[in-house]
């Protein structure tokens, strides 16, 4: 093998990577950490918005009095501020991170770059104004009005080209899987939005046409971007973390292309049974069920590289945070091919049941990646360690406890509201009675969540502020102190 | 692999891919409809939207309405929409030529509204509904627009023509009146033209319907 | 829709006749040889294979 190379290496080369690696962490702080910073301030915004909009549907008059609050705005404003404030924020920083680390170059354009990230914060601003104040397009997923778009558009153009940029100043050789997928990532997305913003907002087609662009681009959304920079990150943080290669590169790469040609083809089952020609739906059916392929390759690799090395979650927070996640994309996907399924479907449509799996996709899996992603990163761009252990234990076991209770209940109860809406002689308001314990329980498991949200926050404005250097203590990750020892296995 | 082209070519034909399948064939198959005259009365259908239709439209989604309320009537073999009076046959494409932005929607905390304007045809319903759910659905999770209302001081000499007349309990109280806004009269004006599934089509004879929904 | 459907299948055609090729290409031009070290691009001699590069944070607290 040639890592019997890699185990005696010399002290010239250990230092020269020590450097490179350090240079690209040091080019990264401004703009990665700008985009990272942001995506907290959105995350606890969308969170404060989830649990009103959370509220108001089990008490409606809970800020009802103003239209700025009511819930179909509230909701909107919601989804999109997580969506696109919180998760593609993240997204955004830990995709650049990635990149420049496997492409060995430095983030070259500080400047475009931190003006990309001023950008996209005020894109998410004056979406959520617009929303809230009655601009939405209510088009799911695509709500902030067009006016908001440009700043999207211009952002995304710096990032994309910094990208390409990164990958031409690779060293020649293998591009590794996260690369793939990163890049992939990077140039779907804005080929979805502005393609989808164009064709249902812009210059509208006709309205039967609509659902299936809308929910073309909104499934992608999770698949095209979400997931490739999440698995992107998974396929680095484990074997990096563990210091261990991914068990089989080789099931990487048919789990990327299986999971590029899918994926995008998935859309549809967000309409079966709605008025749409049969050979659209049943596209999508299959391609829903075919998932399994590149869900099951990316399950194997990443169980069989932890193999042996579950015990890491214990001191990494990182590793803790990533494997809670990719198990739950994991669950989340076979979850989501199953409900393409015709009959179960017939019980889940329309219901909190959704809801609920949409978290597990968004939350459980995203969400929880960048949260260890985050923790990966930060200590390596400020030269830093996190200042306390406390807070990320209540960050952990918030959120997931927080998270299990979630999306236990909201599933539970949306498999009763689907039974009974099937039941012609269920009157409506019976079954909006019997979802109330359940809606009451999400808003209790979804402020838990908020309370690690919090815990986050306040970690990484501490460890910004604070000057550990200054009192003349070693950090972790600088010169003074020597590499850990390599644990043996 | 090290051509980063090939692998940029590859993942951008599987993502054209889905666009022909699904963006695409569906604007060249559902974005072309023409209203088609009805085999009884003579009038194009589906009707036009008046311009305050349009203007209520306009309000439904301004407040979100969508994420709560679909409007999308599914086969008798799928759900118990037709069976719950929710519409007489199953929505088609052509049914929804005419809307703006289609609010299909995805959700049914509230019920489907494809057919409430058959439903539902009342102003006045829909006016005290909208004020205040809990005045017609005890224990409803719909939300009260009393901002989409002007509440005043009642004139005593010059009550207004259009107060809402509240039922015991509920209400500003004797000493005031509530009229709808304008924004309110247009959006009660789209709900009551919402009439999507009752009117054939030739997509869904009649004949078809009643062994469906047997 | 007819139409609609035999776009489809000509899609799904051509993409399977498209992976056989490039399937067949890629193990002619070797892009299967080396797996091993493309998983282990991600190593280098500062963070060698066998080296946690995420030591207890338990110092501090």
């Amino acid at each position: 093998m040639s890592s019997e190379n890699a185990l005696k290496p010399d002290a010239a080369a250990i230092e020269e990577s020590r450097l490179q690696r350090l240079e690209i962490d040091r080019a990264a702080r401004w703009p990665v950490g700008i985009f990272l910073g942001s995506s907290l301030f959105w995350l606890l915004l969308g969170s404060a918005l989830a649990i009103a909009a959370s509220i108001k549907l089990h008490d409606p008059e809970f800020l009802a009095e103003n239209a700025w609050l009511t819930f179909g705005r509230v909701r909107p404003a919601h989804l999109n501020i997580v969506v696109y404030g919180w998760l593609s924020t993240a997204g955004i920083g830990i995709g650049l991170w990635i990149l420049s680390r496997l492409c060995r170059a430095p983030i070259r354009d500080h400047r475009s770059l931190t003006l990309a990230a001023v950008l996209w914060n005020m894109g998410n601003a004056v979406g959520t104004w617009g929303i809230l104040r009655g601009d939405s397009t209510a088009v799911e997923w695509l709500e902030y009005p067009t006016y908001a778009a440009p700043f999207l558009l211009v952002c995304f153009a710096f990032v994309t080209l910094e990208a390409v940029g990164l990958i031409r100043r690779r060293p020649p050789g293998h591009i590794y899987i996260s690369q793939w997928y990163i890049m992939a990532a990077f140039f779907w997305f804005p080929a979805l939005y502005f393609t989808a913003h164009g064709l249902l907002i812009l210059a509208p087609v006709q309205a039967p046409a609509q659902p299936p662009i809308n929910w073309w681009f909104a499934h992608n959304v999770l698949g095209l971007w979400f997931t490739p920079i999440g698995l992107g990150a998974v396929y680095y943080l484990i074997p990096k973390i563990i210091g261990r290669p991914i068990h089989s590169y080789y099931l990487s790469i048919i789990g990327f292309w299986s999971l590029a040609f899918f994926y995008a083809w998935n859309g549809m089952h967000h309409l079966i049974g709605g008025p749409f020609p049969a050979w659209l739906i049943t596209a999508s059916v299959v391609a829903s069920i075919m998932m399994f392929i590149p869900v099951i390759t990316v399950a194997i690799n990443h169980h069989f590289t932890m193999v042996g090395h579950f015990k890491k979650t214990i001191y990494s927070p990182t590793l803790r945070f990533v494997v809670f996640g990719a198990m739950c994309y994991t669950l989340a996907s076979f979850q989501g091919s199953s409900m393409a399924i015709r009959s179960l479907n017939g019980i889940t449509h329309f219901t909190h049941y959704t809801i609920a799996h949409a978290h597990l996709g968004v939350y459980g899996f995203a969400t929880m990646v960048f949260f260890g992603s985050i923790y990966y990163i930060m200590p390596r761009l400020l030269e830093r360690e996190w200042p306390s252990r406390f807070l990320i234990r209540i960050h952990f076991w918030s959120c997931a406890l927080g998270f299990i209770g979630y999306w236990s209940f909201l599933s539970w109860g949306g498999v009763l509201q689907g039974i009974e809406l099937n039941q012609k002689d269920t009157p409506f308001l019976e079954i909006v009675a019997l979802t109330m314990p359940y809606l009451k329980l999400r808003t209790i498991s979804g402020s838990l969540m908020t309370l690690g949200h919090v815990a986050f926050a306040i970690s990484f404005c501490w460890m910004i502020i604070r000057h550990r250097a200054s009192d003349g203590e070693p950090t972790l990750f600088t010169k003074r102190v020597p590499d850990p020892a390599p644990i043996h296995e | 692999m090290n051509k980063f082209r090939f692998i940029f070519i590859g993942f951008m034909l599987t993502f054209m891919s889905s666009w022909v399948g699904l963006v695409l064939l569906p604007i060249w198959g559902l974005g072309n409809f023409e209203q088609v005259p009805d085999p009884e009365t003579g009038e194009m259908i589906p009707p036009v939207f008046s311009s305050l239709e349009r203007e209520g439209h306009r309000v439904y989604i301004a407040n979100g309405c969508i994420y709560c309320h679909s409007q999308q009537v599914h086969p008798a073999r799928v759900r118990s929409d037709i069976e719950r009076g929710w519409g007489e046959r199953r929505t088609v494409p052509r049914d929804y030529m005419n809307q703006e932005t289609v609010q299909m929607g995805t959700m049914r905390t509230g019920p489907d509204l494809s057919n409430i304007g058959v439903r539902n045809p009342s102003e006045t319903w829909h006016l005290l509904h909208l004020y205040n759910p809990q005045i017609t659905s005890k224990g409803s999770n719909m939300p009260p627009f009393k901002f989409l209302f002007e509440t005043r001081k009642k004139d005593p000499e010059k009550p207004a023509a259009n107060a809402l007349n509240f039922p015991k309990g509920f209400g500003p109280g004797k000493d005031f009146e509530v009229t709808p806004s304008h924004e309110m009269l247009a959006l009660v004006a789209y709900l009551q033209s919402l009439k999507l599934s009752s009117y054939e089509i030739p997509e869904a004879p009649a004949a078809r319907v009643d062994s469906l929904a047997k | 829709m007819l139409i609609a459907v035999t776009v489809v299948l000509i899609i799904m055609l051509l993409g399977s006749i498209g992976t056989v090729f490039a399937f067949s290409w890629a193990a002619t031009h070797q892009q299967f040889e080396n797996l091993e070290s493309a998983a282990e691009s991600i190593f280098d001699a500062d963070e060698p294979i066998g080296t946690p590069t995420d030591p207890s944070i338990t110092r501090n607290s």
